[in-house]
């Protein structure tokens, strides 16, 4: 007994030891990988790209899905100049399930189904972009099983798309930015055509201007939240703020940073502002910068049709929460300037005159009231009744 | 002798009722109106959560300034009855005194003169409260009128008058609101206690000191002089359709002032109602 526990014991605590030092070095490198690095799921012999695109380069080669037809062609010229190929990502880090060829046989009935199978594989190297589709309008579609939901690989074709966060930068890339509305356009494209011909659209799709905000600056870029909710609409003023305070971006362009606070002085924004403190999920019924300035067809306040710097065409704005409004009602509005004897006179002289009224006689109040005092301490020291 | 001084009924329990109503929705107003002004502020933002947000604010605003307009017309009926049927003096009536009797304090107060300056029922710095509320009231009318039917008041007016009725409308409300806390409150709160307008009663030495001709004026019985029956009569006689009309005026006024107009739409029209429009051609 005495002698089969001494033996015993050494094993015993190597065993205790490899483990925690096993879990200690698989903690620590878990930890340690980058995300955005392949996990090296292929066991045994990988098949190279080029073995994979020695068939699939063929043109016109399809899959057939239930009643679908999907082209599996890969370009092997676009397919290298693919930020997936520059990071020597392999066919089958994505393509887990084939190894060979014949390939196995593909369950899925339709393309939507089989992208969908497909999908998962983003996660293992983009799980923050993939966590945050969770969380999206477009993940809502998904889950209702809308056929044209969006998946990873609609907006961004494995095989061709190129590195859209600059190595050096970390930011998106100039050209990246420029190519985002067409990338949504593929369904949305009605509001890309209103948002190509508005002040921001047009100084982007034409002068490749990277001021002006692109889809995703507004609705953001996986995490895309619905936009028809009141939340949304609440926090509008703040987010074209973003860009509209900020004189760095404005400047150039000769345009009010003052936009925001001239907005809050208003009773529109005045009542936004208290609202959105408190109910910031709830419908109001108080306009919003996009309620006059349009959404994806905002024009320059000046342009001779649309812009609401003409009274006209900011009358029909305000009708569409004032349906009694007539031709000085627009005049309430002021335009976003601050008054002044130029812009709101009345308004200047008005504030001008309480700026002056209310010191004046406030102070003139004091002075008597200091007296009155002054008074009553000489009266009590000199020991005078108060007559 | 008797401990118990003398007092006098300076303020009947009509006028007040009349204080403690235009003393809670003054509060009430301003708490609910400054916070709209200065929308930015911590206190501002503390005191709409308080009260259930800003759209409750505006209710509890417009519903006390309702109640303003009928303690308006209460008061101007009462004034009317007392100034045309008996005949009272209108003691609250501003005169060149009231100029000479602040001068004269002032100068008192500074040394120059040797006395305090002889009041009568009301001194200017009671006078003076008094208009500057019928200003102040008269301001946050129109004013107010004004924002709360901008489409009405637009009809007849350049649209700039909204703002500037906003901008009036809060100046205004600056104004009232620091005189009540400076003058209202020294004057009775501070300078001496005076619980008359709760109590109703004011006694013989405070009427000495501050209303000494009103004193003079009831010792001589020269004050409630009630004129005969008669005369009583036929000047009811007068008074009574012309007020009924005037009232019915007035609170035609008020129907008006809250329904002119449905200012806006409650829930606006969505922009736009299309998600989905795919090009005909898929572009990669």
């Amino acid at each position: 007994m005495r002698l089969r526990k001494q033996l015993s014991a050494p094993p015993f605590w190597t065993v205790g030891l490899l483990l925690a030092l096993g879990l200690l070095f698989f903690a620590l490198t878990s930890f340690a990988t980058p995300t955005q690095a392949a996990p090296d799921k292929f066991q045994g012999e990988q098949p190279s790209n080029d073995f994979c695109l020695a068939c699939h380069q063929e043109e016109g080669i399809t899959l057939t899905l239930g009643s679908d037809s999907l082209p599996v062609t890969i370009n092997p010229t676009l397919f290298s100049l693919s930020v997936h190929a520059e990071e020597g990502i392999n066919c089958v880090d994505c393509h887990t399930n084939i190894s060979d060829y014949p390939h196995p046989d593909v369950q899925e009935k339709s393309v939507q189904d089989f992208s969908q199978a497909l999908n998962v594989s983003c996660k293992d190297c983009h799980e923050e972009q993939y966590s945050n589709v969770q969380d999206s309008v477009h993940q809502r579609a998904i889950s209702e099983g809308k056929e044209n939901a969006p998946l990873c690989s609609d907006c961004h074709n494995p095989h061709t798309q190129t590195r859209v966060i600059g190595t050096e930068s970390g930011q998106l890339t100039i050209a990246a930015r420029l190519h985002i509305p067409q990338t949504c356009a593929q369904c949305h494209s009605d509001k890309y055509e209103q948002y190509k011909a508005s002040v921001h659209g047009k100084a982007l799709t034409e002068e490749g201007n990277v001021d002006v905000p692109t889809c995703t600056d507004c609705h953001g870029v996986h995490k895309i939240s619905d936009p028809t909710t009141a939340t949304f609409r609440n926090s509008t003023p703040a987010l074209c703020a973003n860009c509209h305070t900020d004189p760095k971006i404005m400047d150039k362009y000769g345009i009010s940073t003052k936009v925001l606070d001239t907005y809050v002085a208003d009773f529109h924004g005045t009542t936004v502002k208290l609202f959105a403190e408190q109910f910031p999920d709830q419908p109001t019924n108080k306009a919003v910068c996009t309620d006059c300035h349009g959404v994806h067809d905002i024009s320059k306040v000046d342009n001779p049709q649309t812009g609401i710097a003409l009274r006209e065409n900011l009358l029909i704005k305000c009708q569409r929460c004032h349906p009694d409004a007539t031709a000085n009602f627009p005049g309430a509005w002021l335009s976003h300037y601050e008054p002044s004897p130029q812009h709101s006179p009345i308004v200047y002289f008005v504030t001008l005159f309480y700026k002056i009224m209310i010191p004046s006689i406030i102070g003139g109040m004091v002075f008597f009231i200091i007296t009155d005092i002054y008074r009553r301490m000489v009266n009590r020291a000199k020991g005078v009744k108060h007559a | 002798m008797s401990s118990q001084p003398r007092t006098y009924l300076r303020f009947p329990l009509a006028r007040r009722i009349e204080h403690i109503g235009l003393m809670l929705s003054f509060i009430t107003l301003a708490a609910t109106g400054l916070p709209q002004k200065y929308p930015t502020s911590g206190i501002s933002i503390f005191i709409v959560q308080a009260l259930g947000g800003v759209e409750n604010i505006r209710t509890i605003h417009h519903a006390m300034s309702i109640l303003v307009m009928f303690a308006i017309i209460y008061h101007l009926l009462v004034m009317g009855y007392k100034v045309f049927v008996l005949r009272t003096p209108w003691s609250m009536m501003l005169s060149l005194q009231d100029a000479k009797d602040g001068i004269h304090a002032l100068l008192y107060n500074i040394g120059i003169a040797k006395t305090s300056p002889k009041m009568g029922r009301y001194t200017f710095e009671e006078k003076f409260e008094y208009w500057a509320f019928v200003w102040g009231y008269t301001i946050m009318g129109i004013t107010g009128f004004i924002m709360w039917n901008p489409i009405t008041a637009t009809r007849y007016l350049p649209g700039e008058f909204v703002p500037a009725a906003k901008a009036a409308h809060g100046g205004e409300a600056v104004l009232a609101v620091l005189a009540i806390i400076i003058w209202h409150m020294y004057g009775v709160n501070i300078k001496h206690f005076n619980r008359s307008i709760f109590t109703g009663k004011i006694t013989e030495e405070e009427m000495v000191h501050e209303h000494p001709k009103e004193l003079e004026d009831i010792k001589a019985g020269r004050v409630d002089r009630v004129p005969d029956a008669a005369t009583l009569r036929k000047r009811r006689r007068i008074f009574y359709p012309i007020a009924a009309i005037l009232t019915i005026a007035m609170l035609a006024g008020v129907y008006g002032y809250i329904n002119s107009e449905e200012t806006a739409l409650k829930t606006i029209p969505p922009i736009s109602t299309t998600v989905e429009s795919p090009l005909q051609t898929p572009q990669p």
